[in-house]
């Protein structure tokens, strides 16, 4: 497999009145080509701006990608120039974000808004952006297609936007397609329909796809690789089988325990994960996630925890994470 | 979309109906009437009361009502003909003034709402040709030195009256620089060949006539002035609303989209934000349009512009009913015709409300 992009050293901080929110605190990480890699995490951890930081679609000001580099297919898109970063954006990294009631836009047709980015990275002339918007919509399963290419963001059900959204982004067969919790704002019939949509044309078209998401449900299904975010640093990172089975970050154990399975026991509960993720304006020393933490020990407080591979594919940023191993074996682990 | 449009005439005739009947009632409500007094003088009771019998004054109130909707013919007892008499409104008869002997309010309308029409179509190309560029830049360089001179110059407008600004503009560009004219509106009609005939054949020159001046270079300069007065007001609104309005759809999701799509910040802002911004600044545009072509008082009297504005003012203290009337129902009517076309042009800006 070669390496599609790699992200290293990423920090995005925003400068507010309140103060600096570190909202991207210096996140490493490689995505093969073909590849889907499901980032996971609360809300307000810094899952949304570390991918909107890769095709700078950060508003600037308040925010700026402090450090890092981006390397995608080799260039870093970090030092391109605006002209250079526009020709990536749309065409060779697509995006589609949460919520496709509002990522529309209200006043134009959606076939306008599928054909522009046709027209302007394929040189495609109207007749022909036309024609290929129609197979697009065709191939996200949208009925009537030809009809539909006329009609306004309202007149598509929620699931249906973000199919446009989708068609969208794959219409100039990017290499990389980012998710930003597509299915988040749906209808849990819909949700499924879209990840089963993505799944299908990810096997026809062979993009890579980086997937946000708070729901390790919809992660289990469909992705290669998983990182946990939490409070803008990457937590762990496994492959996902090894991920559920052999969680090493008491922040991804957390979260494993509180989304409810179906082949648990009637007797067992959800275990919420207590208190809240830290404001990202003064972020205490050591672990961001202490506070929170049940492993915690003095250390955790005072030094920031190295990140340990612990096989070559499977990282961690805990103090105790071999305590934690520890714990799941006494107690049978944790069920794939 | 000619069917909205009929519908939408449709219902503007309740609407005027009651307009009608409670300006009726209410302008009579006053105590006083019409000839309490002539200049300064008050006049004898038997002078006032040859007045009022005149203008059939002394009528039940529901028949001066029906008179006044439907003429003296109709409504009025056979015999009683003696007196001014009217074809009522809805045959375009506003009748005739109490103040103003043997000019009807017709003909008040049609010299001075030409020149108020002028005055404040001029004044609004000004107010949307600054007002809605500024708002723009000065969204699109949010936070910036221009976005801070822009919005500080945009309260100036708004708070500086019309009353302080003309006298000011007056002083300092008519008496001591001498540019412009201290006062007053020379407007020629375009079709003076036309205007002529109706004034050889001792006819009325129609409104229309008089409604498009000739572009000379007289016209214009006596406009500078009192347009500035009124446009600078209306600009620094429109500047204002633009570019809070911009600012706010800037942020939406629907701009972001844009942008990861990789298209160019202009082709984000003029494709994908200008539209939506402007759908709150057309709202205020149907109302500013109908209040400003339909006259206004303050700019009118200080430069001495014989439009329409201070009869609005004047009537009302002169108990001329007529004229109130009549001013009143000019403005209701341009107030429909305004949104009407406000409503016609949200349709074209925003499909979600296109009717079917």
């Amino acid at each position: 497999m070669t390496t599609l992009l790699e992200v290293k050293g990423l920090k995005t901080y925003f400068f507010t009145e309140e103060g600096v929110v570190q909202a991207v605190n210096g996140i490493s990480y490689k995505l093969d080509k073909g590849e889907l890699l499901a980032i996971v995490g609360e809300s307000g951890c810094g899952k949304s701006v570390g991918v909107m930081s890769l095709i700078r679609l950060i508003p600037q000001p308040p925010g700026k990608i402090v450090a890092g580099e981006v390397l995608f297919e080799g260039r870093d898109l970090l030092q391109m120039s605006d002209d250079e970063i526009r020709q990536v954006r749309g065409n060779r990294i697509a995006m589609i974000f949460q919520d496709p009631m509002t990522s529309l836009n209200p006043v134009l047709t959606i076939g306008f808004q599928i054909m522009e980015a046709l027209q302007l990275h394929l040189g495609m002339d109207k007749e022909q952006a036309r024609k290929r918007a129609i197979e697009l919509l065709e191939m996200v399963g949208i009925p009537g297609a030809e009809k539909r290419l006329d009609d306004y963001p309202h007149q598509f059900s929620g699931g249906m936007r973000q199919r446009v959204m989708i068609a969208m982004g794959l219409s100039c067969n990017p290499q990389l397609l980012i998710a930003d919790e597509p299915t988040t704002a749906l209808d849990v019939t819909i949700q499924a329909q879209i990840v089963d949509l993505v799944k299908g044309l990810r096997e026809k078209i062979g993009m890579a796809i980086i997937w946000i998401t708070h729901d390790l449900g919809v992660v289990a299904g469909i992705a290669d690789r998983v990182i946990v975010m939490y409070a803008g640093k990457i937590v762990e990172e496994a492959e996902v089988h090894d991920l559920y089975a052999n969680p090493h970050h008491p922040y991804t154990l957390g979260l494993l325990k509180s989304i409810p399975r179906l082949d648990q026991g009637h007797d067992e509960k959800l275990i919420p994960i207590e208190g809240l993720p830290p404001d990202l304006v003064d972020l205490p020393p050591g672990c961001p996630f202490a506070p929170r933490c049940s492993y915690r020990v003095d250390r955790c407080t005072e030094e920031d925890p190295p990140t340990d591979y612990v096989t070559p594919l499977h990282r961690v940023a805990c103090w105790r994470w071999e305590d934690v191993i520890a714990d799941q074996s006494k107690n049978g682990g944790q069920r794939v | 979309m000619l069917q909205f449009v009929i519908r939408r005439i449709i219902w503007t005739i309740p609407v005027l109906l009651l307009v009608t009947f409670f300006t009726f009632a209410l302008v009579r409500a006053i105590p006083g009437g019409p000839f309490d007094f002539a200049g300064d003088k008050s006049l004898p009771p038997a002078v006032v009361k040859n007045l009022e019998a005149k203008y059939h004054l002394n009528d039940p109130m529901w028949m001066q009502f029906c008179s006044y909707l439907i003429g003296d013919a109709i409504c009025r007892p056979e015999g009683s003909e003696e007196g001014v008499s009217s074809k009522g409104v809805l045959l375009g008869d506003l009748g005739p003034s109490f103040r103003y002997r043997g000019r009807t309010v017709n003909d008040i309308i049609s010299t001075a709402l030409p020149i108020s029409m002028q005055l404040g179509f001029l004044a609004m190309l000004l107010g949307i040709g600054i007002g809605i560029p500024a708002g723009i830049i000065a969204a699109l360089k949010h936070n910036t030195p221009l976005d801070y001179s822009a919005t500080f110059i945009a309260i100036l407008g708004v708070s500086i009256s019309n009353v302080v600004l003309g006298p000011f503009l007056i002083w300092v560009f008519a008496l001591k620089l001498g540019w412009f004219p201290v006062a007053t509106w020379k407007a020629e009609p375009l079709f003076s060949n036309i205007a002529q005939q109706y004034i050889a054949a001792g006819e009325p020159v129609p409104m229309w006539v008089n409604l498009i001046p000739k572009p000379t270079f007289d016209f214009f300069h006596h406009a500078v002035l009192p347009v500035v007065t009124l446009g600078t007001g209306l600009s620094a609104v429109l500047a204002r609303l633009t570019r809070g309005s911009l600012l706010q759809v800037i942020r939406e999701d629907y701009i972001r989209t844009a942008r990861a799509k990789g298209l160019r910040e202009r082709a984000v802002i003029v494709r994908h934000a200008l539209k939506n911004s402007l759908i709150p600044v057309v709202t205020i545009l149907g109302p500013m349009f109908a209040g400003v072509l339909t006259g206004t008082f303050v700019v009118e009297q200080i430069f001495a512009i014989p439009g329409l504005g201070r009869h609005f003012v004047t009537s009302v203290g002169n108990r001329d009913y007529p004229v109130v009337l009549g001013t009143t129902l000019l403005y209701a009517v341009a107030i429909v015709i305004a949104n009407m076309l406000v409503d016609i042009t949200y349709a074209w800006l925003d499909p979600r409300v296109r009717l079917e």
